[in-house]
């Protein structure tokens, strides 16, 4: 073992007998007196010490009824606009570094081509767009949370609403769908999400490519409006727009299918040319 | 006769016909032009998020050419009366497509005609509306 090796061995075992120590199974250290199991702070827990919104003790706090319940399966309302899927145009104004990309996917698009399809190569559509992909959207609300998965490629996004904080963003996963944490405001569920992934994410593609940044930050005013589920987005992303972008859109209930399980795979593409044409500029 | 029939319909309904159901871009196609393609099943898969058809079709100079057909979803062919053994490797189907923009031998399906004549397309992508019934 070479000296490095040994002190990084060293370190570790160290590492590891603090660790046991504090927890209180180290073979070293009795148990203190006054180490009793601290009472979790009611809301707003740092990591780690969170319950889980899937926890009985959690589940079964005292809260306010909810105001409306979602859960069922949800489409996007097409009736009257097949484009109603789409969050633009119009669009707030770009910055120059989402100009590139949109001016490049125009460009694609005079030449029959598609840019940067990346929701074609399997990555997550990831928030807003996962919420209108003409997929069916299955949502389970519990007094802690509203479980949504999309028929489109089994997404899961998760909004809480148990009275958490947004995780520190020096130590939260990024992803697709950012983190959601929803209040209620009277007869509207007011939910703030972020920590999106700032790469292969998209707000609008097809022509016009619009990217998703780190910085994106999406409040949704959702409310129960003669029997459809109206959700009001109000979108920022400084790297990428001006000012605030807005849409609302609405979901119809669906009451007659399921989702299924659904398998993006590039074996699947090896067998939908098209997504390995030479329409596709990457 | 094996033969495969080449025709340009420009009909804009179409581009309205195909919405973004696909999980890909549906730009790559060619929505103003048909392609029938006459020939025999070589795989049809039934799964998610596309059903896709493979069809080796004969062309003009006697090669034979394998397509690959795009479909939408089960869910939506179950609603026009599709079942997953519709059609079967070596059926002799006609398939009417709209190609991709580049030549490629690939398209987005638009209708099945089966050797016994029956006709299949498939439900438009709109649940929770009467359309999708």
């Amino acid at each position: 073992m070479s000296s490095s090796m040994s002190r990084m061995a060293v370190a570790a075992v160290t590492a590891l007998s603090l660790v046991a120590s504090a927890c209180g199974t180290g073979p070293a250290t009795p148990p203190a007196p006054e180490a009793a199991p601290a009472a979790l702070p009611s809301g707003g827990e740092s990591a780690g010490t969170q319950l889980s919104a899937l926890a009985p003790e959690n589940i079964a706090k005292s809260r306010p009824p909810a105001p409306f319940d979602v859960t069922g399966n949800w489409f996007i309302d097409v009736s009257q606009n097949p484009e109603a899927w789409r969050f633009g145009p119009p669009y707030p104004k770009l910055t120059a570094a989402a100009q590139v990309h949109y001016d490049a996917s125009q460009k694609a698009a005079k030449e029959g081509k598609v840019y940067r399809d990346d929701i074609g190569q399997c990555w997550p559509a990831g928030l807003p767009l996962i919420m209108t992909r003409y997929w069916p959207m299955a949502m389970v609300q519990i007094p802690t949370a509203i479980y949504m998965i999309s028929g489109f490629m089994n997404s899961v996004r998760i909004v809480y609403l148990d009275g958490r904080s947004h995780t520190d963003p020096d130590i939260i996963v990024r992803t697709f769908n950012g983190e959601s944490i929803g209040r209620w405001e009277g007869d509207t569920l007011v939910v703030d999400t972020v920590g999106f992934r700032g790469d292969h994410h998209w707000m609008d593609q097809g022509g016009a490519s619009i990217p998703a940044g780190e910085q994106l930050h999406i409040v949704e005013r959702i409310r129960m409006v003669n029997g459809q589920l109206e959700i009001e987005y109000t979108m920022t992303d400084p790297e990428y727009w001006e000012g605030e972008w807005k849409s609302t859109k609405r979901f119809n209930r669906v009451n007659d299918e399921d989702i299924q399980e659904v398998s993006c795979l590039p074996d699947l593409n090896e067998h939908l040319q098209s997504t390995t044409s030479k329409t596709q500029v990457r | 006769m094996r033969r495969v029939i080449f025709g340009c319909v420009w009909a804009l309904v179409l581009a309205y016909a195909v919405p973004a159901l696909a999980h890909h871009s549906p730009a790559a196609f060619d929505r103003t032009k048909e392609v029938t393609l006459v020939g025999t099943v070589k795989e049809f898969r039934w799964q998610n998020p596309h059903t896709w058809i493979e069809v080796n079709v004969p062309d003009a100079k006697g090669n034979v050419v394998l397509w690959g057909v795009e479909l939408t979803s089960p869910t939506y062919l179950i609603r026009a009366g599709w079942k997953s053994n519709t059609i079967k490797p070596g059926d002799k189907v006609t398939v009417v497509v709209n190609p991709v923009r580049t030549g490629e031998p690939a398209g987005i399906f638009r209708k099945l005609i089966l050797a016994d004549g029956r006709e299949l397309t498939e439900r438009p992508a709109r649940l929770g509306t009467p359309d999708s019934k």
